[in-house]
C-alpha cells in the first residue's frame, strides 16, 4: 500500500514537472516548429505547435540570404571571447585586491564600485561613444568591447569567491616564498575556477545577446554582430511579420549558445552549485 | 637597415600610396537607414546604394542598417554628439521638428540655392500633403522618400458570406459598425487595428482627423488637441468597438498580430498602412480589397513614412556629396522602383507618369485606392518631443482598450501629460512675453 502511494506521488511529481517544463519550453518549441513551416506568414496554423507535414528549409535560406551570417558569427565570437579574456584578468585581480589586500578606503571603494550595477546602460551611450571616438575605436570591434573590460558584477563575484577560500593555502605558499602573482595564479585561481566559470556564462550570454551598444558603435557591414543581423527581420514597423523567417533567424542566432550549454551542462550546473565553497 | 625591413617599408609605403589614391578623388559618406517593413528591404536598399557607388566616382556611400525608426534616431543623435555625424539619414518623417529644435539636422535651403532652384520649384513635383512634414519653420529640412497612409483592408469572402456587397465597403463609421457586427462570428472579429506604440498614435490621428479634428497644431510645435471633441469622439468610438459593439478584441494587438489575424481569417476588416500593401498582396490567400479609412465628419488621413535628412557637423565636401546622393535616391525612377518593391507610395507625382508605374497600377488596383486617398491626406503629427508626446496619448488609449480607463478620462489625462512634456518649449516660445 505504502509502496503504491509512493509510486503514485513520484508519478504525480514527474507529471507536474513535465507540465512546467513544457510550459517553459513552449516558446522554443514554437520557434523550432515555425522555422520549418512553409509560408508561415499567411497560414492559419501559424500559432500551432504541431509541426507541418512538409517541413521546408526555405525560411533558413531566406534568413541566411538577408545578411552575411558567416561574418556576423565571427564578429560575435571575437567580441564575446575578447571581452571575456580581458574581464578574467581584471575581475580576478580586482576581486583579489578587494578580498585580500588591506588599504585605506577599501570598503568604501568597493561599494562605490558596486554602484555601477545601478546605472542603466542606455544612460551611458553618449559619454561612452565619445570616449570610443576619442580612442579611435569607433566602428571597430575593440570599440564594442571596451566598455565591458571592467565588470562590477564580476569583481563582486570573484571577491566573494576569494573570501570564501581559507587563507591557509596562501600562507603556506607565502612561507615557501611565492610572490603575490604566483599565489593568485597557482593557488587561488585554480580553487576559484567555479566562480570564474559562473561569471563566464553570465558574461558570454550577455554580450552574445547585446543589441543596442554594438548598433551604436558599428557602421561597416563587415563589423556587424549577430543581433544586428537578426534585427533586420524583427524590426518591421509598418508591415507584417514573416514569422517563419523570424523564427529561423532566431534559431540561427541562438543555436551556438544553446548547443554549448547542452554540451557543457554538467560543468555549468556544478559551477553554480559549488561556486567557491570547498575547503 | 636590413633588406627585409627595407622591403617591408617599401611595401608599406606602397600600400599607403594605393590606399590614398582614391581618397583625394572620392568623398566617403555614411547613410543610416532603418528597415521599416521587413528584412528583404534592407537587401534592396543595399543593392540601390551599391548601384549608386558603381554609377559614379566622386562619392562613396556606406549604407549602415540601423534597426527600427527609434533606434535610428538614437544612433544618429549619439553619433553626432560623439563627433561622428552621419551625412544622410532616412528618418521617420515626423522627427524633423524635434531634430531641428535640438540642432541635429541642417536646413537644405543652401543646397537648393547652389542648385539655382527655389523651394517651391523643388517641392512642386511632391504631393502637396507631404510638404508640411518636409519643412520646419518655413525651410526645407527633409526630402520625402517613401510615404504611406492608413488604409482599410477587408476580406472579400467574409463580406459575401454575411451578405455584404464587397464592392461597397463601409464609408462611414456607422457603416463600419454595421458591417463589423455582421462579420463578427465565433472567434472571428469584424474589425481590428494595431495598437502598439507608433502605430496607435498614427491611427488615432487618422480617426480624430476623420472626425473633423487636427490632432496637433501644424504651425506650432507646442500644441496638441487630445481633449477636444474630435479626439474624444475617436477614443469613444474605439472604446465602443470593443466594449459596446464587441466587434474588436479587448487589449493591445501589435501590427504583426493584426496582419497575421487578417491572413488567418480571424479578423475581417483591419486598419493597416499602405506600406503593408506588398506584404499583404504576397501573403493573403483569400481575396481581399482595400478602401478609404471610414469617416465620421470628413475623409482625412495622416501621412506616414520617412524622409531623407542631413546631419549637422559634417564638412562642406561631405554635405555636397550627401546632397548628390539624396538627389539620386529621389529621382522619379528610383522612387517609383522602391514604391513598387515596398508598397509605399512614391512621393513624386512624376513617378506615376513612368510606363512601368502605369503598368503596375493597372495590374494592382489596390495600389490605385491608396493613391486616390492621397488628396485627403494631412500632415503627420510632429511636435516638440514628438515621441514622448505621442506616447502620452498611446498609454492612455491602451489603458482604455484594456478596460482600465474610460475614454473621457483617458483623453483628459493624455492632454495633461502632453502639456507637461511640451511645457519647456511653450515657456520659451508662446508664453515668453516681453
Amino acid at each position: 500500500m505504502i509502496r503504491v502511494r509512493k509510486h503514485l506521488s513520484v508519478a504525480l511529481l514527474a507529471a507536474l514537472l513535465s507540465a512546467v517544463a513544457f510550459l517553459w519550453a513552449t516558446p522554443f518549441l514554437w520557434t523550432l516548429v515555425a522555422s520549418f513551416r512553409p509560408e508561415s506568414a499567411g497560414s492559419a496554423d501559424m500559432a500551432s505547435l504541431l509541426p507541418d507535414l512538409h517541413p521546408t528549409l526555405e525560411n533558413f535560406r531566406n534568413a541566411l540570404e538577408s545578411g552575411t551570417f558567416g561574418i556576423y558569427y565571427v564578429n560575435t565570437i571575437i567580441v564575446v571571447t575578447g571581452v571575456l579574456a580581458v574581464q578574467c584578468v581584471t575581475v580576478s585581480l580586482a576581486g583579489y585586491a578587494f578580498a585580500r589586500l588591506r588599504f585605506p578606503g577599501r570598503d568604501f571603494l568597493f561599494y562605490a564600485f558596486l554602484l555601477q550595477l545601478m546605472l542603466v546602460p542606455p544612460a551611458l551611450i553618449v559619454p561612452n561613444l565619445r570616449t570610443v571616438v576619442d580612442l579611435g575605436l569607433y566602428d571597430t570591434l575593440p570599440g564594442v568591447m571596451a566598455p565591458y573590460f571592467a565588470s562590477a558584477f564580476g569583481t563582486f563575484l570573484m571577491r566573494q569567491t576569494f573570501l570564501a577560500l581559507p587563507r591557509d593555502f596562501e600562507e603556506a605558499a607565502a612561507i615557501d616564498g611565492a610572490p603575490w602573482w604566483a599565489i593568485i595564479w597557482y593557488v587561488l585561481l585554480p580553487m576559484a575556477k567555479p566562480g570564474l566559470v559562473a561569471f563566464a556564462i553570465v558574461s558570454i550570454t550577455a554580450h552574445w545577446n547585446e543589441f543596442l551598444w554594438p548598433l551604436m558603435v558599428i557602421n561597416s557591414p563587415g563589423n556587424q554582430t549577430l543581433t544586428i543581423g537578426l534585427a533586420s527581420f524583427a524590426m518591421g514597423a509598418e508591415g507584417g511579420k514573416e514569422w517563419g523567417v523570424l523564427a529561423a533567424g532566431t534559431l540561427l542566432v541562438m543555436a551556438p549558445l544553446a548547443v554549448a550549454f547542452v554540451a557543457f551542462q554538467r560543468r555549468f550546473v556544478d559551477s553554480f552549485v559549488f561556486s567557491g565553497v570547498k575547503g | 637597415m636590413t633588406i627585409v625591413t627595407r622591403l617591408g617599408m617599401g611595401a608599406l609605403a606602397l600600400t599607403f600610396a594605393t590606399a590614398a589614391l582614391p581618397a583625394w578623388a572620392q568623398t566617403k559618406i555614411e547613410f543610416f537607414f532603418p528597415v521599416p517593413v521587413e528584412g528583404k528591404l534592407a537587401r534592396e536598399m543595399t543593392r540601390l546604394v551599391k548601384l549608386y557607388n558603381e554609377s559614379q566616382k566622386e562619392v562613396e556611400v556606406t549604407a549602415v542598417y540601423t534597426g527600427g525608426y527609434d533606434d535610428t534616431k538614437l544612433k544618429a543623435q549619439a553619433a553626432a554628439k560623439a563627433g561622428k555625424p552621419p551625412s544622410v539619414v532616412l528618418m521617420s518623417a515626423n522627427f524633423n521638428v524635434d531634430l531641428k529644435l535640438s540642432g541635429d539636422i541642417i536646413s537644405l535651403e543652401p543646397m537648393l540655392k547652389a542648385d539655382e532652384t527655389t523651394r517651391d520649384d523643388y517641392l512642386k513635383d511632391f504631393w502637396p500633403a507631404l510638404h508640411a512634414n518636409a519643412m520646419v519653420d518655413g525651410e526645407l529640412y527633409g526630402v520625402p522618400f517613401h510615404n504611406s497612409t492608413p488604409l482599410l483592408y477587408y476580406n472579400v469572402e467574409h463580406f459575401k458570406e454575411v451578405g455584404l456587397d464587397p464592392a461597397k465597403p463601409p464609408r462611414t463609421w456607422a457603416e463600419l459598425v454595421d458591417a463589423a457586427k455582421k462579420l463578427t462570428k465565433g472567434d472571428r472579429y469584424g474589425f481590428l487595428m494595431p495598437a502598439g506604440y507608433d502605430y496607435l498614435g498614427w491611427l488615432m490621428e487618422a480617426l480624430s482627423m476623420s472626425n473633423g479634428g487636427r490632432y496637433f497644431n501644424e504651425e506650432y510645435g507646442g500644441e496638441v488637441y487630445y481633449d477636444q471633441p474630435s479626439m474624444l469622439g475617436a477614443a469613444r468610438f474605439v472604446e465602443d468597438l470593443i466594449f459596446k459593439h464587441k466587434v474588436m478584441p479587448q487589449g493591445v494587438t501589435e501590427a504583426g498580430g493584426v496582419s497575421t489575424s487578417f491572413f488567418a481569417g480571424k479578423a475581417s476588416m483591419v486598419l493597416l498602412s499602405t506600406g503593408s500593401l506588398s506584404f499583404i498582396r504576397e501573403n493573403m490567400k483569400q481575396p481581399y480589397d482595400v478602401a478609404f479609412v471610414p469617416m465620421n465628419v470628413r475623409n482625412a488621413v495622416p501621412i506616414g513614412g520617412a524622409s531623407l535628412v542631413m546631419f549637422a557637423g559634417q564638412s562642406e565636401e561631405s554635405k555636397k556629396a550627401g546632397w548628390k546622393f539624396i538627389k539620386w535616391l529621389t529621382t522619379p525612377e528610383t522612387l517609383g522602383g522602391w514604391s513598387r518593391f515596398t508598397g509605399y507610395f512614391a512621393p513624386r507625382k512624376s513617378s506615376y507618369d513612368k510606363p512601368e508605374m502605369k503598368d503596375f497600377i493597372a495590374k494592382n488596383p489596390d495600389a490605385k485606392v491608396a493613391l486616390d486617398q492621397l488628396p485627403y491626406a494631412k500632415p503627420w503629427f510632429a511636435t516638440y518631443q514628438t515621441v514622448a508626446v505621442r506616447k502620452a496619448l498611446e498609454d492612455e488609449i491602451q489603458a482604455m482598450m484594456n478596460g482600465k480607463k474610460k475614454a473621457d478620462q483617458a483623453v483628459k489625462d493624455a492632454q495633461k501629460k502632453a502639456d507637461e512634456l511640451m511645457r519647456p518649449y511653450v515657456e520659451q516660445t508662446s508664453l515668453k512675453l516681453p
